[in-house]
């Protein structure tokens, strides 16, 4: 079995020492994970991603990021491992040109030259924007805005993503793209962590899904079992995804379902219903 | 950002109370005399006197933070420019005492230390007694009195932007940091390499501030903020007891002022030769 | 007087630096009823949401043709200041819609009143009313910015709801909000059309949407690709998904069974109608 790539221990943390926003959260994450932490705003979702790439440092416990501890190492050696994508565009762009920006985190790690313009064009094509390098940023819209900013943390190549709350603002296709990307990343080997209130996204993206609630971790497993939850979940005010919630008030009449998805649901349906005929 | 509107939302002091105009015009009144007088002694007292009004008013934690994040540092940085010789300041011409560095000698003059002191503690009155007028008026009130003076709403809504945007400056600038952070920004490098990152803070900074003042500006457009109407005054937009007491103690004040300034001079206590406005 | 309270004709529209963002855009709405729009980022929504209370073309100017009757004034011949008593529209961003200078909830609401010029006895009524309306009776003193999301966006609609329009046009209300955030305005939304409230909504949350819109359009690229009863257009997955639009989950099943399958089931549109459909299809119900 593979080491965590980032331990968790026992970290408790408060903002301004008064508003206490995690309560004691452990937990590993491995290496090729795709994980989605949800749950209500204020939950701890936020602080703990934080956590992970060294923006916030635990008042207990610790953090470790491929055995370094995040209250002693510089912050800038972290988030060569774990790159975090902010939710809001206008809060990290700021090149005049889609090239500048996604050559502005590699640079400063220190990357250069003819390898700084191999990672440009490749973070550029991965995310779909090949072709922009000369646009202002400011010039394209929301989900093309979106895109850009996970390209700019593409071309650092960490090896853990933390996106948050990338399908906020998105229409359907944008999410479908969205997706579409995360998978693209994870077979790459990249371990991807994405926070979210999108539960179909949750259900069709995620292996692993975790819970949390007053800064606990309330749930944390295969997202399937996650999902099903249902007591857990409305206790935390979540809704499942439709089809999960489906499936279960289906079972709870006695049918033979276990979907989380409208793939699978299909599949089981298409079954059961030709067993009727 | 919990720092300046956490103040006027909790607190309900004398100095609240005021009219913003009263508050206002304090401002004006005693960075007057802060620039009438070159003195640092006269001027410590000045500074004293608003971060006295602002403990009462609760709200000396911002003042006096910033007085000593902007004022302090430039203080020595100034006494070190202007009182060393070599640096050639004008008005230096009473040497205080000299000392020797690898064999060279420095002399070090009265007038740049009083002066290294007295500019930047000038600057203090005008920043704190403006704070305390920001801080501590509540500024839907400030609103209702703009709108009983006429001002046109177009001006208002300036205000109202410009009052809006302090708060989300700071709550952005924070979040902007730490996204910039995540993709590498080092604290820990060059002055000239800090200064380049200074830059991809501010253009996300400015940029998204204005575009919040825009979305703003249609949202209370949608409300019919810009109609011709006689708007309704909510508050209190007259001169209270208050405000009278708190003229007559100005009155007072500026008596004992203009008596030591004619009796003793522009520079009482410092007993400089020359006035100086500014370095 | 029209029993419309929208009547939207030939309305074609283009911004000064954008082109063709809305083509030929026709269609009514009635008192008491709820349109929900659909349709992709780009598609125009906001647009249409902004020509209804006349900053489009006031604010944007741009180029402008047709016509928008709202509450029966052309939107051409009266300002927005003028418009903003008939038609209350309320954005994505809840913090954005607030003055700012408000130190309490109840002073927000107020606000927007005094600056409409009402009598302060009718501004106490009214900023009570709306208060109650979405649900924040007990949050009077708060601080704007002590509220959550939801609350947050409540207090928007408060503020628009004090002014008592005809219409309430909201604009993705929920997007930014997180699933409480999302439940509560949604409640207040299907709160008020209960009680008769004239409501346009644009969401992406469709599934939502389905369980109290009465008429649904779906726009793409400036144009109304379908518009008619909830159950026919989100029934219509082809022209959805044509749009990059998905239908609810549980349509979009039924689509795919009949298709693959062949089987005659009814397509729902909400949860509760596939439970009880797939139910009795499965014969445990």
């Amino acid at each position: 079995m593979a080491e965590p790539i980032i331990k968790v221990e026992n970290v408790w943390f408060a903002y301004d020492d008064k508003v206490v926003a995690l309560r004691g959260v452990s937990l590993d994450i491995y290496p090729g994970e795709m994980i989605a932490i949800i749950g209500q705003n204020g939950g701890g979702k936020t602080t703990l991603a934080k956590h992970l790439n060294g923006l916030l440092k635990p008042k207990k416990g610790r953090v470790l990021v491929k055995g370094m501890d995040t209250r002693y190492t510089p912050t800038h050696k972290i988030v060569k491992v774990v790159g975090y994508v902010f939710q809001n565009p206008s809060h990290q762009l700021f090149a005049s040109t889609v090239y500048d920006e996604v050559a502005y985190g590699p640079k400063n790690l220190g990357i250069e030259g003819e390898e700084l313009d191999k990672r440009v064009k490749w973070a550029l094509s991965m995310v779909g924007l090949e072709g922009y390098e000369k646009e202002n940023p400011y010039d394209l819209d929301y989900g093309k805005m979106k895109l850009l900013t996970i390209a700019s943390v593409i071309s650092m190549d960490p090896e853990v993503f933390v996106l948050d709350e990338p399908t906020t603002g998105q229409d359907h296709r944008g999410r479908m793209i969205l997706a579409d990307l995360c998978k693209k990343l994870n077979e790459q080997g990249k371990t991807v962590i994405v926070i979210t209130h999108d539960m179909k996204f949750v259900a069709e993206v995620a292996r692993r899904t975790i819970l949390m609630a007053d800064g606990r971790i309330v749930l944390d497993g295969p997202t399937r079992e996650v999902m099903s939850a249902i007591d857990v979940l409305r206790k935390a005010a979540i809704k499942p995804p439709q089809i999960a919630e489906f499936s279960y008030r289906l079972r709870e009449a006695g049918v033979n379902i276990n979907a989380i998805t409208i793939s699978e649901a299909l599949e089981q349906l298409k079954a059961l219903l030709s067993a009727r005929r | 950002m919990g720092l300046l509107r956490r103040t006027i939302a909790e607190v309900e002091t004398f100095v609240h109370r005021l009219d913003p105009r009263t508050k206002f015009f304090f401002f004006l009144w005693i960075s007057a005399f802060a620039y009438l007088f070159c003195d640092y002694g006269v001027t410590a007292i000045l500074l004293a006197a608003c971060l006295a009004l602002a403990a009462y008013a609760r709200v000396l934690r911002p003042i006096g933070l910033t007085i000593l994040i902007i004022v302090l540092p430039w203080i020595a940085v100034d006494v070190f420019v202007l009182g060393l010789g070599p640096f050639g300041f004008p008005w230096n011409e009473t040497e205080i005492f000299r000392f020797n560095i690898f064999g060279y000698e420095v002399p070090v003059y009265y007038e740049g230390v009083v002066w290294g002191v007295t500019w930047p503690l000038r600057i203090g009155v005008c920043i704190s007694s403006a704070m305390l007028f920001f801080l501590t008026t509540n500024q839907a009130r400030l609103v209702s009195l703009l709108v009983k003076l006429r001002l046109p709403y177009r001006y208002i809504y300036m205000v109202i932007a410009t009052l809006q945007m302090i708060p989300m400056l700071v709550d952005e600038a924070n979040v902007i940091y730490q996204a910039q952070v995540s993709r590498g920004l080092r604290t820990d490098v060059s002055l000239l390499k800090r200064a380049m990152h200074y830059f991809a803070l501010m253009v996300p900074l400015t940029l998204s501030t204005l575009y919040k003042v825009q979305v703003r500006a249609i949202a209370l457009e949608s409300r019919g903020f810009s109609a011709p109407v006689k708007k309704t005054i909510l508050y209190r937009t007259t001169f209270a007891t208050e405000d009278y007491i708190f003229f007559a103690a100005m009155a007072v004040a500026t008596a004992i002022l203009l008596y030591v300034y004619f009796t003793y001079g522009f520079s009482p206590i410092a007993k400089m030769r020359f006035y100086i406005i500014a370095g | 007087m029209s029993e419309y309270v929208i009547e939207v004709e030939n309305l074609s529209y283009s911004y000064p630096r954008k082109a063709n963002v809305l083509r030929n855009i026709s269609f009514k709405v009635k008192k008491g009823e709820v349109l929900g729009i659909i349709g992709p980022n780009g598609a125009g929504k906001s647009t249409l949401c902004k020509a209804l209370n006349g900053l489009v073309p006031h604010f944007y100017g741009g180029r402008f043709s047709g016509r928008v009757v709202v509450a029966g004034m052309n939107t051409l011949e009266h300002t927005v200041a003028e418009l903003a008593t008939k038609v209350g529209l309320v954005f994505q961003d809840p913090e954005e819609q607030l003055s700012g200078v408000a130190l309490t909830v109840y002073e927000e609401v107020a606000f927007g009143l005094s600056m409409l010029g009402f009598p302060k006895e009718e501004i106490d009524v009214r900023v009570k009313e709306a208060i109650k309306k979405v649900g924040l009776e007990g949050l009077e003193w708060r601080a704007p910015f002590e509220l959550s999301g939801g609350q947050t966006q409540r207090l928007a609609i408060a503020t628009v709801l004090a002014l008592k329009p005809e219409v309430l046009v909201l604009d993705e209300p929920t997007a930014q909000l997180d699933p409480i955030g999302k439940f509560e305005v949604f409640s207040v939304i299907k709160k008020l059309a209960e009680e008769g409230s004239t409501i346009v909504v644009v969401e992406h949350e469709i599934e939502e949407l389905a369980t109290f819109a009465d008429n649904i359009m779906l726009l793409n690229e400036g144009r109304v690709v379908a518009y008619g009863p909830a159950r026919k257009v989100l029934g219509m997955v082809e022209e959805l998904k044509k749009c990059g639009v998905n239908p609810p989950s549980v349509t979009e099943l039924t689509y795919l069974l009949k298709k693959e399958v062949g089987v005659d089931l009814e397509v729902p549109i909400t949860l509760e109608e596939a439970i009880k459909i797939y139910g009795e299809a499965l014969g445990v119900m």
